[in-house]
């Protein structure tokens, strides 16, 4: 795990929360990110980056039409009031002995919790359990961009450095997909046809 | 990754028995439906599976094997184009899958798991006369059954195990090649047909079960060989090749009777020559040649006057020699028929003289026969050939009755028919024999009746003895043997009584109609007969096998006659007493 978060958590619930961040163009993580909260009684909560909102303030919109330096964006963007907000959906769970569950967390994190990005060994652990049971939390939630974001996902699996058995987790990954939305045949091909642009 | 990994009940932990689906509906009336886990070009149409559910196995025919989508947008869009190899893949995977039709034949308690507790008590249960044996189907698998093509240990189950006296490997099962076998003394309990168009190999399985029966010995074999094919060895129309006959493979055990004096049959002399004396031609022998001889409605009426006048042994010889149309000037220079003749003969019996003389016109084909003859009583020495085939049949040999160069129908229905009718007079009277008074109990005899649609057609099945034969002579010991390419034309009381069916390839319906009649699940073994190979592949059906199934048939060569005879090498004492006709 890094020991840097990336933010902390401004509102949440069982299946998913919003945290906030300062604005930063290389440490805000991507959509699709795997990303985990760590909980005081030693279980973590993990989750995926599904939304990332920039909201705009008095400032800004004044300095949108003046012809500021690069000095005053800098320091607009590194001082400001209003944060990133960052969508998660929680996808999952790791109680204090380590085992990981992928279903709904049991009660969901504080607020100004920190949030943390996983690191390869995480996204092994977290994915390494056989069936992925976490896509049915994607996929049957109609508020999230499905196709794009088990898009996002799997390329991030997919490039874990040390991934023992990439094909059989894709292949097990995407058996899970077909099963879940194929008597919803637009869905479905909608996830594929995303998907299959990131395979190529 | 295929629909089997994603199933763990699949997981194949047996190569033999590699699950090939599972149950997912269905009925005893509708069949049951199995969804494939493999390739559809790994199960035909016709294999034997087996479908494991609980405590009980359940044994079936795959009748049909149908494409099917989860949505049929998956069949309709080619995804392959669309998507990256490996989501195309799984997405077929689950949403594009073959349905096995499978039709349950019979079911076999198999108790618990060997090894679990429950095991023991049950296996202590069912010992002996108690022992599961297949029965036919009652109820069906659970959802989700198991299914897998049928092991040679499940064949061998069902239709006994080649090692086993008295079973007859007659081919294999088509996908996995396991021997699939016939009982023969069941085949011999009951009549069996064998059909199939022209050029399906009807002629070599019938030589093949013939050397099986001859073989294992349970029956005297008579075959009515109208084309001289089975006797001596012939060539193969279709490859050229020399095909061995019965009497150069059983010597000692197969007489080959040539139809009438001095007739070779393929340039062999025949162990006999087989000459009917014209005391044994009795009306009902003319009267089934009613067709060929196109004889009138007043013939009974005739042939009756005829033994009424000159008696059952005389009338024959007597009608012959009339002579027809000669007449005499009589005293007032009126012409009348003059003695002898057939209108002479006519006018004293009180019998119309044209019926008569028409009569004697037609059965002129008849006394030309060279075949028959008449008897010389002075001949101390002659022998009754008839007798004498039958004494061979009694005598547990089997006879082979060539026609030679008798390949008329006329002959063909005439001698058969009068052959048989004697045949049937002997078996019911040792039979009675038997029952009455405790004598030998008669030899099983199965006559194998080539052409059989000749003899056994709707006009003629009443009238002759092969029908009979076939509805009634179980009880007297004798059964037949029916060959033919067109089983439609089999009278349908006769094709009813078959117990087992042998069926190459038919193409015409009615033929398929016929060779199914009387069978449970008819409609879904329709189709298969229509599309079995044209070659080497037949359905075993009806009462004298367990359960319908399609073989590859063997083949009749070499190794056929070695494994056969290899067989028959361990005979046992009995065996070889009977060898020697004791």
């Amino acid at each position: 795990m890094k020991a840097i978060p990336i933010g902390r958590l401004l509102r949440a619930d069982t299946s998913g929360c919003v945290m906030g961040c300062r604005v930063s163009q290389t440490g805000t993580p991507a959509f699709g990110e795997m990303v985990l909260i760590p909980l005081s009684d030693g279980s973590r909560i993990y989750g995926l980056v599904y939304d990332i909102h920039i909201d705009d303030d008095g400032l800004v919109r004044q300095l949108v039409s003046a012809n500021v330096s690069e000095e005053v964006i800098e320091d607009n963007r590194q001082n400001r009031n209003v944060p990133i907000e960052i969508s998660l959906v929680f996808i999952g769970w790791e109680d204090a002995s380590g085992r990981v569950s992928h279903t709904r967390v049991p009660r969901p994190p504080l607020t100004l919790d920190e949030i943390f990005p996983c690191v390869e060994e995480d996204i092994l652990r977290f994915t390494g359990t056989g069936r992925p049971g976490y896509l049915r939390s994607l996929l049957r939630n109609q508020e999230i961009p499905a196709a794009d974001l088990v898009t996002a996902h799997l390329r991030q699996v997919f490039s874990v450095a040390h991934h023992p058995d990439r094909e059989g987790w894709r292949d097990r990954f995407l058996a899970e997909v077909v099963a879940l939305l194929k008597d919803d045949y637009p869905q479905l091909m909608d996830v594929l046809t995303a998907v299959s642009a990131a395979m190529e | 990754m295929t629909p089997a990994d994603l199933h763990p009940m699949l997981t194949p932990s047996d190569p033999e028995n590699r699950p090939i689906g599972y149950v997912v509906g269905g009925g005893l009336k509708a069949n049951l439906f199995v969804r494939l886990t493999l390739p559809a070009q790994e199960v035909q149409e016709g294999g034997f599976v087996v479908l494991e559910s609980g405590d009980w196995q359940f044994y079936g025919l795959v009748t049909d094997l149908q494409l099917g989508a989860l949505d049929p947008r998956y069949a309709e869009m080619q995804n392959a184009a669309r998507l990256a190899q490996p989501a195309a893949r799984l997405l077929a995977g689950q949403t594009l899958y073959t349905n096995l039709e499978v039709m349950p034949a019979l079911m076999l308690e198999r108790g618990p798991e060997p090894g679990s507790p429950e095991y023991e008590s049950w296996s202590r249960e069912h010992q002996d006369e108690n022992a599961p044996r297949p029965l036919p189907i009652k109820t069906v698998p659970a959802h989700h059954a198991v299914a897998r093509l049928a092991s040679a240990g499940d064949v061998a189950e069902i239709f006994g195990n080649p090692e086993s006296k008295g079973f007859f490997v007659i081919g294999n099962t088509r996908e996995q090649d396991h021997p699939v076998c016939i009982n023969l003394d069941k085949f011999v309990q009951r009549s069996s047909g064998i059909f199939g168009a022209t050029g399906t190999g009807k002629s070599f399985l019938t030589r093949i079960i013939l050397a099986g029966l001859i073989q294992h010995n349970a029956a005297s074999v008579l075959v009515l060989d109208m084309h001289n094919e089975y006797g001596f060895d012939d060539t193969s129309s279709d490859t050229g090749q020399s095909v061995p006959g019965l009497k150069g493979k059983f010597a000692e055990r197969v007489r080959v009777v040539g139809l009438g004096r001095a007739t070779t049959i393929r340039n062999h002399t025949p162990d006999l020559h087989l000459e009917i004396y014209e005391s044994d031609i009795q009306p009902e022998d003319i009267e089934l040649l009613t067709r060929e001889l196109n004889l009138k409605e007043t013939t009974s009426t005739t042939l009756e006057a005829l033994v009424h006048s000159f008696g059952h042994e005389r009338w024959y010889t007597e009608f012959k020699h009339m002579a027809n149309g000669a007449m005499i000037t009589d005293d007032e220079g009126k012409k009348v028929p003059a003695a002898g003749s057939v209108a002479y003969w006519a006018n004293q019996e009180g019998v119309n003289v044209a019926a008569a003389e028409g009569l004697h016109n037609k059965l002129r084909n008849i006394f030309n026969c060279p075949y028959i003859v008449e008897r010389d009583p002075a001949d101390k020495t002659s022998i009754n050939s008839l007798n004498d085939i039958i004494y061979t049949l009694k005598n547990s040999k089997h006879v082979v009755l060539s026609f030679g160069k008798f390949e008329k129908d006329l002959d063909y229905l005439l001698v058969s028919n009068l052959l048989t009718r004697k045949i049937r007079e002997a078996w019911e009277k040792m039979t009675n024999e038997f029952r009455s008074s405790g004598k030998n109990e008669p030899r099983p005899l199965v006559i194998a009746v080539e052409e059989a649609h000749k003899i056994l057609n709707r006009e003629m099945a009443s009238q002759t003895t092969f029908s009979t034969i076939a509805r009634e002579m179980r009880k007297y010991y004798v059964t037949l043997l029916i060959i033919d390419q067109r089983p439609s034309q089999i009278y349908d009381e006769v094709m009813s009584q078959l117990g087992t069916r042998v069926s190459g390839w038919l193409g015409d319906e009615s033929d398929i109609a016929a060779v199914l009649s009387g069978l449970a699940g008819r409609d879904a073994l329709r189709g298969m007969l229509a599309r079995l190979q044209p070659k080497e592949e037949v359905l075993l059906l009806g009462w004298g096998v367990p359960m319908p199934i399609l073989v590859r048939s063997r083949r009749y060569d070499d190794k056929f006659w070695k494994e056969l005879k290899g067989k028959g090498a361990h005979l046992d004492a009995d065996q070889s007493m009977k060898e020697l006709g004791y």
